[in-house]
């Protein structure tokens, strides 16, 4: 077992993550969880429910790396997980504020549990998280990627396995909404 | 940078032909930045050890009902035995009737009603 894997490259470590060692399977969270948080907070907001999603998806990725085959980026793998088990979350959510709450999705923003970590944000973060809540869920994925990640509308469009049309018209339809969202910020 | 500023490069950075990778690369650097909190690793790690004791606990626990139902079962044989033993000497045969309970009493009404005596 080496004692670091910094500078190996992800395939070593799927293997010896397979292979049952602890420490390349840290390595890989290490090196991705910038990416998962991005993903996760920017689409829930930053809560304590986000970083149990962020966990979540590492261990669902633990669990299935054995059939990972990597045909595509182990960051793509992992960024799939990470928008599926969100999206799920936003519904869950959603199922569950539309039973207890009568305006569904813009009220369950105000249940979200602050990470008193985080608690001084700087006014960038503050203008896009509440943007980004604002947002609908599908549109919010979209910029989510964009912005957060930078990536290309064809990298989002392979990722979210969308039609580029299909990205490309959401992209515009969520600059609109933005648009209108950050005039009333 | 202004807080006008700042909207304008989020409204930007969703141009289709913008350069995402600088736009987010800015955004990171006026303080936009999403982490979980420091130990995030050691997090996860903890959770996966500790999912993997718990199979062992459900692996246990299935054993230990294996062991219950085996128990169970014997006894459950045993009491049917006993039945059957006592149904034979009640009724001296393993007839159907004899396990349902039924007389070998034919009812008059339905022999009247089917032989028409």
């Amino acid at each position: 077992m080496k004692e670091s894997y910094r500078q190996t490259d992800d395939s070593e470590l799927i293997k010896a993550s397979i292979e049952g060692d602890k420490l390349a399977f840290g390595e890989i969270v290490n090196r991705y969880q910038k990416m998962v948080a991005r993903t996760v907070k920017g689409m829930l907001g930053d809560s304590v429910f986000a970083e149990d999603i962020g966990q979540e998806v590492f261990i669902k990725l633990y669990y299935s790396l054995s059939e990972f085959r990597g045909e595509a980026k182990l960051s793509t793998y992992i960024q799939k997980i990470a928008i599926n088990l969100t999206l799920n979350e936003i519904k869950r959510r959603k199922r569950f504020f539309s039973l207890f709450s009568h305006t569904g999705d813009d009220e369950m923003h105000e249940y979200d549990v602050p990470d008193h970590d985080h608690e001084e944000k700087r006014e960038a973060s503050e203008i896009v998280n509440k943007a980004l809540l604002k947002l609908d869920p599908k549109f919010r994925i979209i910029v989510a990627m964009r912005m957060l990640q930078g990536y290309s509308t064809k990298e989002t469009a392979d990722i979210l396995e969308l039609p580029l049309g299909t990205v490309l018209s959401r992209l515009s339809r969520a600059q609109e909404q933005l648009k209108v969202i950050l005039d009333k910020l | 940078m202004k807080p006008s500023e700042i909207k304008k490069l989020i409204i930007g950075s969703l141009d289709a032909d913008s350069d995402t990778v600088e736009a987010a690369r800015l955004l990171e650097a006026e303080g936009l930045s999403f982490d979980f909190r420091s130990g995030f690793s050691e997090r996860v790690n903890n959770k996966l050890f500790s999912a993997s004791s718990t199979v062992i606990r459900q692996v246990e626990f299935v054993r230990n009902m294996n062991f219950a139902f085996k128990r169970i079962a014997l006894t459950g044989v045993a009491a049917i035995v006993l039945l059957m033993i006592s149904l034979f000497l009640m009724e001296g045969s393993f007839s159907v009737n004899s396990f349902l309970g039924l007389s070998n009493s034919y009812d008059e009404s339905i022999v009247c009603l089917l032989t028409g005596n």
